[in-house]
């Protein structure tokens, strides 16, 4: 008998569960895998087992027990995805259909590689032969965090959730070290004027208790004179040690705010799709100050507070303990407050983030857009939604704003109690005792000494406040910072040439797991080829290209360029061999030149007319007072949609790219622009691989290939005539566009005559 | 083309399947092997069911499942509940804050559970009459039918996150 080897599950079976399956194995039968699944027959969280082996599908019933089904008897499996859960379900050779386990969304994926199997196996593949693929569907599942089950993007990736505190610091020291010199010189500084700010209250005891009583006007003159001194130091150091701070401080944000817009530019589209762009921004602009300003601080002034402190409480215990005793009293009181309200307040700060937010998107929504709401007389709703949220600002704010009011007014009323209890305690004793250890100027010193104390204590006491919205504001720059990128800028592999041979090979891709937009696309493209895309909308032609252009990973099966897997291509370069014309073409406001040159930066002026020229678009620029250095506004304000259009495929010629993509470049212009675009695509596409989506399907009179996809799987795939003899969905596309055609025509010849 | 909608008592339906329904109008058309599913799966959970064939095509909209006969929509209502499975949160016994995502752990209607969310910005909904929508990272989804009505501690527990 064979070893039983350890089965792949996704986690442990459930207590018994191995025992009772194990024994329903036959002799020899091997368990090659078990998926642990979520949810009951009647849809409660409890354990279900899928079991699969060499000979049977096994699977738990409501009681537990297990039901073996050889594969003889399946003759089909299959998901069936609901919302929020899923079922796997088993058509039986006798007519009948299982319905196996029944699980959520977690462990769908799995179930899915399950029914492949199973599928596989009963259509007469070896279970060996199909192991490998249900070891990977295994493997990728352990690509989760050990500690929060995030999923990470790769194996060994660290989970950006489960960092300590500790890393946070660590990560902002990158921003700090290399203004440490400054910050050094600035808190030696510091010390220097804290210590001259330590020195009046006890030149005034000199004052009170010799100099004054004693009428030494010569050693008033010098003490005065000294106190100048003093007061010169403390404020001319102090200005110097401002402008000092403040240049670090500036240059630490500078290169935070750098580094979270260079991330983000290098963040995947994904992440993009679940942001909102607003959100992006204010941390670009917002936390990145609130991060310097709590930097600065952490760095100073709790060194500088706490070198205070220290330094007050060593002088008052010096001159009298038992007063100091008194005076520090009121402490425990403080500290106890300020972690209530640390406490109550944290929220409050993550809420008016939030509300703020929601503020800001509104706006990047609706500015863009005010086209729309014009034309829809909008105006009026738009107001009142920026209102509504707004004002939701407003509430959590107000809120917030008691709290952090009516505090600071109970610390400092505490505080004040505190030095009623000095004036009244030590003003006994210099009444009581007159020429004891308590001298009059002693007791004025020390009152002064008192009311500084409280400086730091209060100053501790908020910095927890301005740490907690310091900590929320580096959570989120460190979620831009820490996001994995799509690929770090520099790997991957760089092909002295790509010759522009694409092939999809079995490729599955989901944006979400509920539905597949694509499912098991299998294609070649070969160098030189000119592939229609067509399809309806949401067939899933435009994703084909996103995964192509790597603006998504994650898909299933592979796809290769020049037989090299695309993953491994460094993305950079491989985009700079493509050449991209969107839909709606975008336009930076810069000039047109500039927008021309922008996939080649260092292109020589005439590389740049000839490009303009290529498109069609070198007369009509021309033709522009400014021509080439004609600046367009936001969006390309002042050209039209096909000048646009003609531009960016412009921009596309000038990169030379090995392969061209248009996603529906012409569906939004008239036929005589269409006719001039179409002219300059045709000058371009000569000897490039060329892929180009379509509606209307006189675009594709060039292809000599034509891709048909439908719900996300390719049905029909060869060229115009191949597929007119087929007589399938394309034949029935072409005759539908040709008929709606001629009746356009025929009205026209009707109108003329 | 035209919707066809369904109201009061023009026709029967019958469950034949856990998620499947036939459909006979009383002047004899017949569709078989329906899916009754929600138009509004978030904001209208028994109002406007669309009835679909196996390619997706849809055979008729039920206005609401009020109108129909109690045997229909009985049947309706227990495909759908077959179909949507809306785990309801009745207490929060943790939500903690992992660098923006969220580790939840809750008791449901359907037993305990633990789950996150990615983003709070997309995946919590609070509507306005009170209940929750939460999407976890999974794309399952939970609700709060209503805010008011969860204890005083959960509610302090989710109030600091939405």
């Amino acid at each position: 008998m064979e070893t039983q080897t350890k089965a792949l599950t996704n986690r442990p079976l459930p207590d018994g569960t191995e025992e009772r399956l194990r024994s329903r194995l036959e002799d020899g039968e091997r368990l090659l895998f078990t998926v642990v699944c979520d949810l009951s027959p009647t849809g409660g969280y409890s354990d279900s087992v899928l079991a699969v082996t060499d000979r049977h599908v096994l699977y738990t019933e409501e009681d537990g027990s297990f039901t073996a089904l050889p594969y003889t008897d399946i003759a089909e499996a299959a998901v069936k995805r609901m919302y929020g859960n899923a079922r796997l379900t088993m058509r039986k050779k006798d007519g009948g259909t299982v319905r196996a386990v029944r699980f959520t969304y977690a462990v769908a994926s799995l179930c899915d590689m399950a029914a492949a199997f199973i599928n596989n196996v009963a259509g007469g593949e070896t279970p060996d032969s199909e192991l490998p693929a249900a070891e990977a569907a295994f493997d990728r599942m352990k690509l989760v965090c050990p500690k929060c089950g995030r999923r990470l993007i790769r194996e060994g990736a660290e989970c950006i959730r489960c960092q300590s505190k500790g890393k946070i610091v660590s990560k902002l020291w990158k921003y700090v070290a290399p203004e440490k010199k400054p910050l050094i010189i600035s808190l030696i500084m510091s010390v220097i004027t804290t210590a001259m700010a330590l020195l009046p209250p006890f030149i005034t005891k000199m004052l009170v208790d010799e100099i004054i009583p004693n009428s030494d006007k010569k050693m008033l003159v010098t003490v005065v004179a000294f106190l100048f001194g003093a007061y010169f130091i403390q404020h001319a150091v102090g200005a110097l040690r401002g402008y000092i701070l403040r240049i670090a401080g500036d240059r630490i944000v500078l290169h935070l705010r750098n580094d979270v817009y260079l991330k983000a530019q290098y963040l995947p589209m994904k992440f993009y799709d679940k942001t909102s762009t607003g959100s992006v921004i204010n941390r670009i602009s917002g936390d990145t100050a609130t991060l310097q300003a709590f930097i600065l601080r952490i760095t100073q002034e709790v060194i500088v507070q706490f070198f205070m402190l220290v330094g007050i409480i060593i002088i008052m215990f010096a001159l009298e303990w038992r007063l100091t005793l008194l005076s520090l009293l009121p402490v425990p009181a403080v500290v106890i407050g300020v972690k209530i309200f640390g406490r109550k307040i944290a929220p409050f700060y993550k809420r008016i983030w939030r509300r703020w937010a929601a503020v800001t998107s509104v706006l990047t929504d609706s500015i863009p857009c005010i086209r729309v709401i014009k034309s829809f007389a909008g105006e009026k709703r738009a107001v009142k939604r920026f209102e509504k949220y707004n004002e939701e600002w407003l509430k959590v704010d107000v809120r917030s704003a008691r709290i952090t009011s009516v505090y600071p007014y109970i610390v400092g009323f505490v505080v004040t109690c505190g030095s009623l209890l000095i004036w009244s305690v030590g003003g006994g004793w210099v009444i009581d005792e007159p020429g004891g250890p308590l001298s009059l100027g002693l007791l004025v010193s020390f009152i002064s000494y008192a009311s500084m104390f409280y400086q730091p204590v209060n100053f501790f006491a908020y910095l927890s406040d301005s740490y907690q919205s310091a900590l929320a504001a580096a959570e989120r720059i460190l979620d831009i910072l820490d996001a994995e990128p799509e690929q770090s800028p520099e790997d991957g592999e760089k092909p002295d040439v790509i010759r522009g041979r694409i092939e999809f090979r079995n490729v599955s891709f989901s944006f979400d797991r509920t539905k597949k937009v694509l499912s098991d696309v299998s294609v070649t493209i070969e160098p030189g080829d000119i592939v229609g895309i067509v399809g309806t909308t949401g067939s899933g032609k435009s994703t084909l290209i996103n995964l192509l252009m790597k603006f998504y990973d994650g898909y299933e099966g592979e796809i290769l360029v020049d037989g090299i897997d695309l993953r491994k291509l460094d993305t950079g370069y491989f985009r700079s061999k493509i050449g991209y014309v969107q839909q709606e073409p975008m336009m930076f406001s810069d000039t047109i030149y500039n927008n021309i040159a922008y996939g080649v930066p260092g292109a020589h002026i005439e590389q740049v007319i000839n490009a303009a020229d290529v498109a069609n678009a070198h007369e009509f620029i021309a033709r522009q007072p400014d021509a080439y250095d004609s600046m367009l506004g936001e969006r390309g304000v002042g050209l039209s949609g096909g000048e646009k259009q003609r531009i960016s495929i412009a921009r596309a010629v000038l990169m030379n790219p090995s392969i061209l993509i248009f996603d529906e470049a012409t569906a939004a212009v008239d036929s005589e622009t269409e006719n001039l675009i179409q002219e300059a695509i045709e000058r371009l596409i000569s000897g490039r691989t060329t892929l180009m989506i379509a509606h209307r399907l006189s675009t594709l009179r060039k292809a000599n290939k034509i891709i048909v996809v439908d719900q996300g799987r390719i049905i029909e795939c060869g060229s115009h005539d191949e597929l007119m003899a087929l007589g399938g969905k394309y034949h029935r596309l072409i005759e539908i566009q040709s008929m709606s055609e001629k009746l356009r025509r025929s009205k026209e010849e009707e109108r003329f005559e | 083309m035209a919707r066809t909608y369904i109201e009061g008592d023009e026709a029967r339906i019958e469950r034949t399947d856990f998620c499947k329904v036939t459909l006979t109008y009383y002047d004899g058309r017949v569709f078989e092997d329906l899916e009754p599913r929600r138009l509004f799966p978030l904001s209208g959970l028994h109002k406007y069911i669309t009835l679909l064939d196996p390619e997706g095509r849809e055979a008729a909209i039920i206005r609401s499942l009020d109108t129909l006969m109690p045997e229909s929509r009985q049947a309706v209502e227990a495909c759908l509940e077959e179909f949507y499975l809306i785990p309801r949160i009745t207490g929060i016994y943790d939500i903690t804050d992992k660098k923006g995502s969220l580790s939840w752990h809750v008791q449901t209607d359907r037993g305990e559970r633990r789950f996150s969310i990615r983003n709070r910005h997309s995946d919590i909904k609070v509507l306005y009459d009170g209940r929750v929508l939460i999407r976890d990272s999974d794309d399952n989804r939970y609700e709060i039918p209503s805010l008011d009505r969860l204890d005083k501690k959960s509610r302090s527990k989710l109030k600091s996150e939405i």
